[in-house]
């Protein structure tokens, strides 16, 4: 346990310098990097996510809303003309905690099934006020959004460069996981995942502890979608349905609870995996479905649990 | 025995459940020092007792004070911090982390960062405490193991282990010994008394057991169908009339 935990920040340093390497493979046209570029954005969301579902033992139905907050905060600054990347990050993430403030501490009053219900309420009345609000465009959303700029006169306009932001957004964001996860704030969450009544009866807030981590993994979430809409210059409704929120919870289920590795992951292979079968097939969910079925079954600890699992049988 | 000041008084507190009457006003002071047990038949209102003054229910009337203030209605985790601390019949701790760090999250409770942002990034060194903790109660080997994988005993000891993790100045203790063999009752109950005389703890004791009460209880309250039917010394209570009645012609138990 001790030395795994040790060995742990090698085994991240290892894995980004891999995942900084990878550009470099002949094989990465294009398309490739920008798939690369979804992939590591729906990993990094679906580890913000863990926060919730694996140590706080809280299943949120309406990350969706989060994502496409920040999309949108991003694209109506860009719309108009504010290109800096570091104005659409911080608007998004005022966008983002606003709402997420709102929803977290309706959503943490209630537990259990009421938690999930609620987060899945918010995020259908986000979802339908964009839908149908003209301003933002309605269905369509707002699209053709110009490239934004990391610093005046320097555009992020070229998959490579869109790639490396996303890459440097997925290290931040574990840090700021990991950090949260080893911290006391971190070990209070697991204590509320064992056992809520109990914490509460030692002293603790339960409310309040909650709605701090919704608010870090909203506002982790929320910067993807501001990412996210400069890499694909679009912000549409779609982004916040809820299937998109079920989608996220499917990525951290198949790459292992309480691990943040295994749902990066998780994400990624949702990601890749999803393109590459609707790429050959209509009906590529049931594919998808299948193959998501099999690995909760026979896998309960998600793809980074087969690791320990081939370790043991060799 | 020579004992403090008034440290928890209940009064005139009931509760009931829809049409059931839970407790009917019960009243008793335990003073700082004591042993003071709760008994009664099953069903007689003891852990309804313990959960209102711990704030899982708030009376239907009456009040609680601690240390002369109103705690009536109050919530558990306020409850807890102002220093009750309270232990579960059916063990109640966290199963999935080891026997340390269940200790451990129960005393970084009273850090100063806790409930706070700073909590993010400093974590209060508690390690001494709750080594101490474990190694009263014979856990220090088990330290990293789950708290899921102790035995029954270990983790009715766990279960106190928690509690006394918050520094309680009131410690209440649910039928503590539940479960447990009589060989195993009598260590247990032996090691809480040297515990509490250490620590300076009131203890405010549930048991159905009349063995384990008379050999450590300062005073001693009996409760019958939600009434408080008789209050006074071991050896009073043994040979009321009232409570022998409620023992042997029980209508439950």
């Amino acid at each position: 346990m001790s030395s795994a935990r040790r060995l742990a920040p090698w085994g991240a340093l290892v894995a980004f310098a891999v995942l900084a390497a990878l550009p470099a493979a002949p094989f990465m046209s294009r398309y490739y990097l920008l798939l690369a570029f979804d992939a590591l954005i729906f990993g990094a969301i679906a580890m913000s996510l863990d926060l919730l579902m694996g140590y706080t033992g809280l299943v949120s139905f309406g990350h969706a809303a989060f994502y496409g907050l920040g999309a949108y905060s991003a694209a109506v600054l860009l719309e108009r003309g504010v290109l800096s990347l570091w104005a659409c990050l911080g608007f998004a993430l005022l966008v983002v905690g606003a709402y997420a403030f709102v929803v977290a501490y309706f959503a943490t009053s209630r537990r259990g099934i009421y938690f999930a219900l609620l987060t899945l309420i918010f995020a259908e009345v986000v979802y339908t006020f964009f839908r149908y609000t003209q301003t933002f465009g309605g269905s369509d959303g707002i699209q053709g959004l110009p490239e934004a700029m990391l610093f005046p006169g320097m555009p992020i306009d070229t998959p490579l460069k869109k790639y490396y932001l996303v890459l440097a957004y997925l290290a931040f964001g574990y840090v700021v996981c990991r950090v949260v996860v080893a911290s006391h704030f971190g070990r209070v969450l697991v204590a509320i995942r064992e056992n809520e009544d109990r914490a509460r009866f030692l002293g603790y807030s339960v409310q309040r502890y909650k709605m701090g981590v919704c608010m870090i993994s909203a506002l982790l979430t929320g910067l993807g979608g501001a990412l996210y809409a400069m890499r694909s210059a679009y912000a549409t409704p779609d982004l916040m349905v809820w299937t998109e929120s079920g989608e996220f919870i499917i990525s951290v289920m198949i790459g292992g609870l309480g691990t943040l590795a295994g749902p990066i992951v998780g994400g990624a292979f949702f990601t890749i995996l999803r393109d590459k079968i609707s790429s050959y097939v209509d009906w590529y969910f049931i594919v998808i479905g299948v193959v998501l079925i099999v690995i909760v079954l026979f896998m309960p600890r998600g793809l980074v649990g087969l690791r320990s699992v081939l370790r043991l049988r060799w | 025995m020579v004992t403090g000041d008034v440290i928890l008084e209940v009064d005139e507190i009931s509760r009931s459940f829809g049409a059931l009457a839970a407790l009917s006003k019960v009243s008793f002071r335990v003073h700082e020092g004591q042993v003071f047990s709760v008994i009664g038949p099953n069903g007689a209102g003891k852990s309804t007792l313990f959960n209102v003054v711990s704030g899982l229910h708030a009376p239907t009337a009456g009040h609680v004070r601690f240390r002369g203030d109103d705690v009536t209605g109050l919530a558990p985790e306020v409850i807890s911090r102002r220093g009750i601390a309270k232990t579960f019949q059916i063990t109640n701790v966290f199963p999935k982390i080891s026997a340390f760090e269940n200790v451990r999250v129960a005393a970084q409770s009273r850090a100063a960062v806790s409930g706070r942002l700073s909590s993010l990034w400093r974590s209060p060194d508690v390690e001494r405490t709750v080594m101490g903790l474990l190694r009263a109660f014979g856990l220090e080997d088990q330290r990293d193991e789950l708290a899921e994988n102790l035995s029954h005993g270990e983790q009715r000891y766990l279960e106190i282990c928690l509690a006394l993790a918050t520094n309680p100045t009131l410690l209440l203790l649910d039928e503590p010994t539940a479960g447990m063999t009589p060989g195993e009752t009598k260590a247990a109950t032996t090691l809480i008394q040297r515990i509490a005389r250490e620590r300076h703890l009131t203890l405010l004791l549930i048991e159905h057991d009349m063995s384990v009460v008379m050999g450590i209880s300062d005073r001693i309250a009996v409760l019958h169908f939600g009434e408080k039917i008789a209050e006074g010394a071991p050896d009073e209570i043994r040979n009321d009339p009232a409570v022998i009645e409620a023992y042997l012609g029980g209508a439950d138990d």
